[in-house]
């Protein structure tokens, strides 16, 4: 297990420092929330809904503006206005909820698009990637589907290899399975095990317990826009922190 | 469930009540004593009779060996000449009179109707065109961030949605058309094309504004930047729902174009106003030009329905 304190600084990836997000309606979303990623970790956030681990994950590719503090990926400071936002994305994928597929593009479409668009890859060459990382995610005989004929599973699939032709440093997942059937939580786990197996920096909102028990590096709990706790999984599991207990008596 | 039977049923009333609508149109013509001539208006769509070439000016015919017809004017300026004809009325030294008619050319050629038409189409055509540049402009100033864009773009249409189109082409033709010197059609076109864009901006904006925000943001996460996910993400989906609204509003376009023979311009409501004065037939003049009508905005109901179709495959 990683001891992220002793670590050198180049070992980490993402580095949150002291965010705070308080919306134009006055709500007050995120409290001096520090915390560091080591490349090729796995962080997983829980917490209430409301707690903020949304708004934190959306911060860290800068869907969503912080109000002070700063966000260095690969100690590039996202927060300045000289850096390009837009080459920073490419660097973090994110997937969401609720896949959030393009509809007017094919399984395949949806993964060749922003390599064409953004990395100016020619089509073939965006093509064959795309048909090897919908191979990974077991797809590969879905390639040609529109999303509305795919299950959720499968749209969830597809929207992580759609982030992953990007090639990122980092992905961020927004509860990836909770618009999931039950049956089809498990498939998309899976890939999601499979990415950590092979090293790749995630960091994942999530309510699937197990999920963090089984992979997470570090978990990490946030109520009322505060990082109240991180810990290891074993340790978290077992903390008698009464706040953590509280929510843990909730949801198990 | 509606079973066959009923719907056989339904057809057959539909018939019925067609039938006694139409004859109530007939028994209403007979009891003004209106006379219908339908024949009357074929040569104002194709004019099938040869057609007279007159003298320009007053002078002498001179038809020359080979038979070409040429007239010189009795002062000074070049001859007329006649490059081809089909029957010759004058013959060589005639005195020739300004409005003579000197030859007939026979063969058809399209009435006022049938160009009227013509004139229609392609100022409807036109001013779709730059009905949907302004449309898609406005629209997406319309949902642009910064507040200058949307101010212009709020002006824009509510300017134009709420003023008269008739008064719209007056302004045009009058006073702007007067300052940059436009003629009539291009007045025209340019009149239809700012008042359908106005709606058109709407319907783009509804449009986009319907495509859930998490397109956005998936876009954006790749790594695409405003333009790009506009392009290739929203304006994709935005434009296949907005269609059939779009339909809507390029019929009402077509139609509102028959306000621009109020500039005098020979479009197919001018042209039927017209053949009116000329053949007494106001009836079926007014049947034929609504007629018309109806099947260029049938033929674009049918062109756009073809491709919401082909757009639905990924439904």
């Amino acid at each position: 297990m990683i001891d992220h304190l002793t670590q050198p600084d180049s070992q980490i990836l993402i580095k949150a420092n002291k965010v705070n997000k308080i919306f134009p309606n006055g709500c007050h979303a995120l409290k001096d929330v520090s915390l560091d990623i080591q490349r090729g970790e796995v962080v997983v956030i829980i917490g209430p809904s409301g707690s903020g681990k949304s708004t934190f994950l959306r911060t860290l590719n800068q869907l969503e503006s912080i109000s002070s503090g700063n966000i260095l990926l690969d100690q590039v400071d996202l927060t300045d206005t000289r850096t390009d936002i837009n080459a920073v994305r490419t660097e973090v994928g994110m997937v969401f909820q609720s896949f959030n597929l393009f509809p007017h593009k094919t399984a395949l479409g949806n993964v060749m698009l922003a390599p064409m668009k953004v990395l100016n890859q020619s089509k073939e060459e965006a093509k064959q990637g795309a048909r090897d990382l919908l191979y990974r995610v077991g797809l590969a005989d879905r390639m040609n589907n529109y999303p509305s004929r795919l299950s959720g599973g499968q749209q969830q699939r597809v929207a992580i290899a759609r982030s992953l032709a990007m090639k990122p440093k980092a992905l961020l997942f927004d509860e990836p399975t909770s618009a999931l059937d039950p049956e089809m939580v498990g498939e998309v786990l899976d890939v999601m095990k499979e990415l950590a197996r092979e090293g790749m920096t995630m960091v994942v909102v999530t309510h699937e317990m197990g999920f963090a028990r089984e992979v997470a590096d570090r978990v990490v709990f946030m109520e009322e826009g505060e990082l109240v706790l991180e810990e290891t999984p074993e340790r978290f599991f077992h903390s008698e922190h009464p706040r953590l207990q509280r929510f843990l008596g909730q949801v198990l | 469930m509606q079973t066959q039977s009923s719907r056989w049923l339904g057809h057959g009333i539909y018939l019925v009540i067609m039938a006694i609508l139409i004859s109530g149109v007939y028994f209403a013509g007979q009891k003004i004593d209106y006379t219908w001539h339908w024949e009357r208006l074929w040569p104002y769509i194709i004019n099938t009779e040869s057609h007279d070439i007159v003298a320009v000016t007053d002078g002498t015919a001179v038809v020359d060996a080979s038979g070409r017809l040429s007239i010189t004017p009795d002062y000074g300026d070049d001859p007329q000449i006649i490059e081809r004809y089909d029957t010759l009325v004058s013959r060589n030294g005639d005195l020739i009179f300004q409005g003579d008619t000197v030859a007939r050319i026979d063969g058809w050629r399209f009435g006022p109707i049938a160009e009227g038409l013509w004139v229609t189409i392609k100022i409807s055509f036109i001013s779709l065109i730059f009905a949907v540049l302004l449309g898609v402009m406005f629209g997406l100033m319309r949902v642009a961030h910064g507040q200058v864009w949307r101010n212009l773009a709020v002006t824009y249409v509510e300017v134009i949605r709420g003023t008269p189109l008739l008064v719209q082409i007056f302004i045009v033709y009058f006073f702007i058309g007067t300052v940059f010197d436009l003629d009539r059609f291009t007045a025209g076109v340019a009149a239809l094309s700012i008042f359908t864009g106005a709606y058109v901006a709407e319907i783009v904006r509804a449009g986009i504004q319907s495509v859930p925000v998490g397109q956005m943001e998936a876009a954006r996460s790749l790594g695409m930047n405003y333009v790009q996910a506009m392009a290739y993400v929203i304006m994709p989906q935005a434009i296949k729902r907005t269609l059939p609204p779009l339909a809507g509003q390029f019929i009402n376009l077509i139609k509102d174009s028959s306000l621009v023979s109020v500039i005098s311009i020979t479009d197919l409501t001018k042209a039927g106003r017209e053949v009116v004065s000329g053949s007494f037939a106001p009836f079926e003049v007014w049947f034929t030009v609504a007629a018309l009508y109806l099947v260029v905005t049938g033929g674009l109901s049918l062109v756009i329905q073809r491709l919401e179709k082909r757009l639905s495959a990924s439904d």
